[in-house]
């Protein structure tokens, strides 16, 4: 039994799993928050899918004879259309976006000639397997694709040659920029290293907004990727978040200011050397400005760590913390005697607390577990996140205001783009 | 065995579109919108070919569905629930409703273990050799 609200979901992926036919009986959506009385009309109503009586079809469903198509094995490999598509570029690009290949705006067209020479950017050939993504882990079997497949959506991206290395690299995680949960989650890529210069990256003023095309292309390649290359980004079938997210269009691509920052720069604290290339990844909630929250303290040095300590008060404890720092603020933290960012994290774990009792109203709580859990009263002080690693940061900005914004957003891995090359 | 594939394309949310072959033009519905083919001295637009974007899916292997019961009357139905919110809730409603209509049926409730997507072979392995049916609540 599934609710309505995953009719297309629960269809395809059965499908996808060999069970086309899969007997599958709906209710109305949600059942979370609804009375026992409302649930049991649910009971007493009909299937809003099939328009038939409820609980008369659950029986059916559970004692009608098999139908030969219901008793078949076999293997099919499923169509993905042609190797390449002719006609006229008016009538490609609808038919790209027809078929659910674009995010809804014009592309440039994959021509034989500008796919190769996004591979002439890679000593990698053409046919190597580059990785396997799914919309989401478990849920939807993985697709492989290959080097010629990636820079095929590259080129749909408006990428120039020399972002290849960067795109593959992303592709090489099989990370999915549309991971598909209700939730409206979002990806984000920190690039660290000598081809944020190479690529001439904006780290700068507007370094997260529309105005460079290395930034804008290479997030805008990963979400296509994320629809071609794993049969993502259905929305009602391999996408559900109930609101979507803007920032799905091309993702939060954040160079760091490595040479504003007093800090080490990120792919380092991860044990790369400074002069790798390399690109971090992250996954979450949404951003949102931290800048004149609760906490600042202007007295009259602003009191960085204070504010985004309150600022992440609201955070789902689902995922962690990721502050996107101008130098301005890093700089400022770094005076007020902040000498690493693991010093900023230590003093946010101690101090960024939270009382039981406000925990258990939130969704995804994160209550601690285990035998420190039995002592806990409601109006026990805990840390918001108990592990130093849940806070991460990052220097990005222009140094026009001393601002801040943060993501709900945990850390995944990082991995090298000069691998790529 | 004949499958076909139209029906298996559109269950996986494909457009049946894709499978046209390799020499077909794109978009062959629309073909009152190619200019090549308008009036007499118009400007011809030139045809280009690009290559599709797709990725690599697996094969899929179908699976014939377990053979149905002549009756509940008597059986024991499991219902499972896969984690999310209010499954728990909801499914005690359809105990309720058992035991009102049909209440020779015996309902069992059980929590999958780990997440929704993740198999749990030891609940399966009970369902198994005590249940003769399963419903499976999947949603919030």
């Amino acid at each position: 039994m599934v609710t309505i609200a995953f009719k297309d979901l629960a269809k395809t992926n059965a499908a996808k799993r060999g069970m086309p036919l899969q007997r599958i009986c709906f209710t109305p959506h949600p059942v979370w928050g609804k009375t026992d009385e409302q649930m049991y009309a649910y009971l007493e109503g009909n299937d809003p899918v099939n328009n038939t009586p409820l609980m008369p079809e659950v029986i059916s469903a559970l004692t009608k004879p098999l139908t030969d198509d219901e008793k078949k094995s076999g293997q099919v490999t499923p169509p993905v259309g042609a190797p390449t598509f002719t006609d006229t570029s008016d009538n490609l690009q609808q038919y790209f976006l027809d078929n659910g290949m674009t995010d809804f705006m014009p592309i440039t067209l994959p021509t034989q000639e500008k796919v190769d020479a996004m591979l002439k950017a890679t000593s990698h050939k053409a046919d190597e397997v580059v990785g396997k993504m799914t919309p989401a882990q478990g849920a939807f079997p993985p697709w492989s694709y290959n080097v010629q497949q990636v820079a095929v959506n590259a080129v749909m991206a408006g990428a120039t040659p020399d972002y290849f290395p960067a795109i593959l690299a992303i592709a090489s995680t099989g990370i999915s920029a549309l991971f598909s949960s209700t939730n409206s989650l979002v990806s984000a890529a920190i690039i660290n290293g000598p081809v944020r210069d190479k690529l001439q990256m904006n780290y700068g003023i507007g370094a997260m907004g529309p105005f460079n095309q290395a930034n804008a292309t290479i997030g805008r390649a990963w979400t296509l990727m994320s629809k071609n290359l794993d049969g993502g980004g259905i929305a009602g079938e391999t996408y559900m978040g109930s609101q979507g997210n803007v920032i799905n269009y091309n993702n939060l691509i954040i160079p760091e200011n490595e040479k504003d920052s007093p800090w080490p720069p990120f792919h380092v604290q991860k044990g790369f050397k400074p002069e790798e290339s390399v690109i971090s990844f992250f996954f979450g909630f949404n951003i949102t400005q931290g800048q004149g929250g609760k906490g600042l303290g202007m007295k009259p040095i602003p009191h960085y760590h204070e504010a985004m300590s309150a600022n992440v008060g609201p955070f789902a404890s689902l995922f962690g913390a990721l502050f996107i720092l101008d130098p301005l603020v890093a700089n400022g933290l770094g005076d007020l005697g902040f000498k690493t960012k693991d010093q900023i994290a230590d003093w946010l774990v101690k101090n960024t607390t939270v009382t039981v009792k406000d925990v258990k109203t939130m969704l995804f709580s994160g209550l601690p577990r285990g035998p420190e859990a039995a002592n806990l009263t409601d109006d026990s002080v805990i840390p918001k996140w108990a592990r130093a690693d849940a806070y991460n940061f990052v220097v990005c900005g222009g140094q026009t205001n001393p601002y801040h914004q943060l993501a709900n957003m945990s850390y995944r891995l990082s991995v090298s783009i000069d691998k790529w090359a | 065995m004949k499958i076909n594939r139209r029906n298996i394309l559109s269950l996986m949310g494909m457009s049946p579109a894709l499978l046209a072959g390799a020499t077909a033009e794109a978009r062959q519905d629309k073909a009152k919108k190619d200019k090549t083919k308008g009036a007499k001295g118009a400007a011809v637009e030139p045809k280009l070919t690009v290559l599709n974007p797709r990725g690599i899916p697996p094969p899929i292997t179908l699976i014939p569905m377990a053979p149905r019961l002549a009756t509940l009357d008597g059986k024991t139905v499991y219902l499972v629930s896969d984690g999310f919110p209010g499954a728990d809730a909801f499914l005690n409603q359809i105990s309720i409703w058992f035991k009102k209509n049909m209440p020779s049926v015996t309902t069992v409730y059980r929590l999958k273990a780990g997440g929704f997507a993740d198999d749990d072979p030891k609940l399966n392995a009970e369902i198994k050799e005590k249940g003769q049916a399963v419903i499976m609540a999947i949603g919030h």
